[in-house]
C-alpha cells in the first residue's frame, strides 16, 4: 500500500477551554472520495477547520503529501495543497462570481493557467458563466454551492474538502452537484466530504469516517458500513 | 458672480475633497478604523512636496509619486505595528490609538516644519472660458485629484489586491481560507489610505497654503464627505466630495464664506437622518 495523501493521528482541538475533538485518527488516499458523517455538533466542521488551520490543534499530528503541516497556519496549508469549501458557502458579498472564483486562485501567479481553470469551472457549471458578472451572493443556493466548489478548485488543490455539500438544497440539485464531484474526481481530484445526509454521502464516497462527540466511532468502506446494522439504524433510517 | 463660476468653483473644490476623503473612507469602511492620523498624513504629504520644491527645485508632479509611496510605507507600518494589535477591538479603541499617534506626528511636524503656511507657487496663470475664470493650477489640481481617485477605483475593482481587500472586509475567516494574510491586507489598506492622503496633500500644496493647523479641518471634511456620499467606497467619496464642494461654493455665495462650513455640516446631519448609508452607499457593499 502506498502512503495516504492525508494522515491524521491523535488530533485534538477545540475553542478556548471547550475541547471538541478527542484523538482523531483519519486518512485520505490519493484519488479517492472519502466522507465524514455524524450528527449535529459532533465536530465535523471543527475537524475541517483544524485541518485547514483556522482552529489551532492542541495535540496530534497532520501529515499531508509527506509533509508535516501541523500548526503551520491557513496560508501554508492551502499552499501545500488543501482547499476548504466552508459550511454555508461563505461567498464574498459585493464581488462578482468571477471575482469570487479568482479569489480561490489568490496564491497563484500563473495567469494563463488560472484562465484555463476558470474556463474549466465554467465548463463544469455553465450557469456560473452566465452569472459571471453578477454579485455572487445573489445566486440561488445551489448556484452558490457550485461557485464555492469552483472557488475551492481554483487553488488547484491536491485535496478538496467540502463541508455540507447538500445543506439546504433540493434533492435534484444535490444529485447535480454529486455528478459534478464524480466528474472532477474522475479527473484525479481527491475529495474529503462532510455530510449530514449520510445516504447521499455513502453514494458518493468509497470510504467513510463516522464521528460522534469528537471521536471517530467507526470507519470503513461505505459498502461495509451500509450493511452495518448499527449504522443503518443510527444514520440511514433503515 | 454668475452661477457658472459658482458651479465650477464647487466642482474644483469637490474633486479635491474627494481625493482628500477617499483614503479615510477606505480605511473606515474596510478596517472599521476612524483614522485620526489622516489629516496629518495630508499635511505631511503637502510639506514634503513643498520642501522638495522649495529646497531642491523638484516639481510637485515629480515628487508626488515618491511622497505618495513614502506615505504608503508609513501607513503600512503604522497599521502593521500598532493598529493591527487592536483592530478587532471596538472602534473607540482604534480611534484613541490613532488619535495618540496623531498627536505625536503633529508635534513632530510642528517642530520640524513650524506652523508657517507654505504653498508651492507654480505660476501657471489663469484660464477664462464662457465668462468663468479659473487659475490653471487649480484646474491642474482637480484633474490630478480625479485621476488619482479614478486610479484607486480601478485598482480596487480590477486587481488581485483590490479583490483581497473587499474579501477581507466581507468575511475575514473565508478570506483566510483563500490564503489571504489578513494582517498584511489590513496594512496595505491603511497604507493605501495614507498614500491617497499624501497625494491629496501634494495636490493641496499646489493650490492652497498648507499648515499643520489644518489637520483637524481636513479630518472634518473627510468625515462629512464620507457621511454624505457613503462610507467605504470610491464612488461614495467622489459623490460626497463633489456634493460638499458644490454645497460650500453655493452656500458661500449666498450666505457668505464664513457660513459655508456650517451649511456643509447641516447637510451632513440631514443626510444622516434621511439616508444614513449616504447618497450612493449600500449597506455592506463595496
Ligand atoms: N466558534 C465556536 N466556539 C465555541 N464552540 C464552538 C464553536 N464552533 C463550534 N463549537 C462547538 O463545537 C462543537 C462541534 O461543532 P461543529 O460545528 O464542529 O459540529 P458539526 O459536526 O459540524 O455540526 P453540524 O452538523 O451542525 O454542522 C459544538 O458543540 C459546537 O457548539
Ligand atoms: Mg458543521
Amino acid at each position: 500500500m502506498d502512503k495516504p495523501l492525508l494522515e491524521i493521528t491523535g488530533l485534538a482541538s477545540g475553542y478556548g477551554d471547550v475541547q471538541v475533538l478527542w484523538s482523531i485518527d483519519l486518512d485520505v488516499k490519493d484519488g479517492e472520495i472519502a466522507c465524514i458523517v455524524g450528527s449535529n455538533g459532533a465536530g465535523k466542521t471543527t475537524l475541517l477547520r483544524t485541518i485547514s488551520g483556522l482552529v489551532q490543534q492542541s495535540r496530534g499530528q497532520i501529515l499531508f503529501d509527506g509533509q508535516d503541516i501541523t500548526g503551520v497556519g491557513p496560508n501554508k496549508v492551502l499552499q501545500s495543497g488543501i482547499a476548504h469549501v466552508p459550511e454555508g458557502r461563505r461567498l464574498f458579498k459585493g464581488l462578482t462570481v468571477r471575482d469570487n472564483l479568482l479569489l480561490g486562485a489568490y496564491l497563484r501567479h500563473d495567469r494563463v493557467e488560472i484562465q484555463q481553470d476558470l474556463d474549466y469551472i465554467f465548463d463544469l457549471f455553465p450557469i456560473l458563466k452566465e452569472r459571471a458578472t453578477q454579485d455572487a451572493t445573489t445566486l440561488s443556493g445551489g448556484e452558490q454551492q457550485m461557485c464555492a466548489i469552483g472557488r475551492g478548485i481554483m487553488s488547484r488543490p491536491k485535496l478538496l474538502m467540502i463541508d455540507e455539500l447538500s445543506l439546504g438544497l433540493a434533492p435534484a440539485l444535490v444529485d447535480r452537484l454529486a455528478d459534478a464531484l464524480v466528474e472532477i474526481n474522475r479527473r484525479g481530484q481527491t475529495i474529503l466530504l462532510v455530510e449530514q445526509d449520510v445516504m447521499a454521502a455513502f453514494e458518493l464516497a468509497s470510504r467513510a469516517f463516522v464521528i460522534e462527540t469528537g471521536r471517530i466511532a467507526t470507519s470503513g468502506t461505505t459498502a461495509a458500513l451500509s450493511d452495518d446494522p448499527k449504522i443503518q439504524q443510527a444514520y440511514l433510517g433503515i | 458672480m454668475d452661477i457658472g463660476q459658482i458651479l465650477v468653483n464647487g466642482l474644483v473644490l469637490g474633486a479635491l475633497y474627494a481625493c482628500l476623503a477617499v483614503g479615510f473612507s477606505l480605511v473606515w469602511g474596510v478596517l472599521n478604523v476612524i483614522n485620526m492620523l489622516h489629516g496629518s498624513f495630508i499635511v505631511l504629504g503637502g510639506y514634503l512636496t513643498f520642501f522638495a520644491w522649495h529646497s531642491f527645485g523638484i516639481h510637485p508632479l515629480v515628487s508626488l509619486p515618491f511622497v505618495a509611496l513614502l506615505l504608503f510605507g508609513i501607513g503600512y507600518l503604522v497599521q502593521y505595528l500598532f493598529v493591527n494589535k487592536v483592530v478587532t477591538a471596538p472602534v473607540l479603541t482604534t480611534l484613541t490609538l490613532t488619535f495618540g499617534l496623531d498627536m505625536i506626528l503633529y508635534n513632530i511636524m510642528t517642530v520640524f516644519f513650524s506652523a508657517t503656511p507654505r504653498r508651492v507657487t507654480l505660476d501657471l496663470g489663469t484660464l477664462s472660458f464662457f465668462g468663468i475664470t479659473m487659475p490653471v493650477d487649480r484646474l491642474f489640481g482637480m484633474a490630478l485629484a480625479l485621476a488619482l481617485t479614478g486610479l484607486l477605483y480601478y485598482v480596487m475593482r480590477k486587481s488581485r489586491i483590490g479583490r483581497a481587500i473587499v474579501a477581507v472586509r466581507m468575511d475575514r475567516a473565508a478570506a483566510t481560507l483563500m490564503g489571504i494574510r489578513v494582517n498584511h491586507i489590513y496594512a496595505i489598506t491603511f497604507g493605501v489610505g495614507a498614500l491617497m492622503a499624501g497625494a491629496a496633500g501634494a495636490i493641496f500644496a499646489m493650490v492652497f497654503p498648507i499648515t499643520t493647523n489644518l489637520t483637524g479641518m481636513y479630518i472634518g471634511k473627510a468625515f462629512v464627505v464620507c457621511v454624505i456620499g457613503g462610507l467605504g467606497s470610491v464612488p461614495g467619496a467622489l459623490v460626497g466630495g463633489l456634493a460638499l464642494g458644490l454645497i460650500e461654493s453655493i452656500s458661500g455665495h449666498f450666505f457668505g464664506p464664513q457660513h459655508s462650513l456650517t451649511v456643509g455640516f447641516l447637510v451632513m446631519l440631514f443626510i444622516l437622518l434621511v439616508k444614513p448609508t449616504g447618497l450612493v452607499g449600500k449597506r455592506g457593499y463595496e
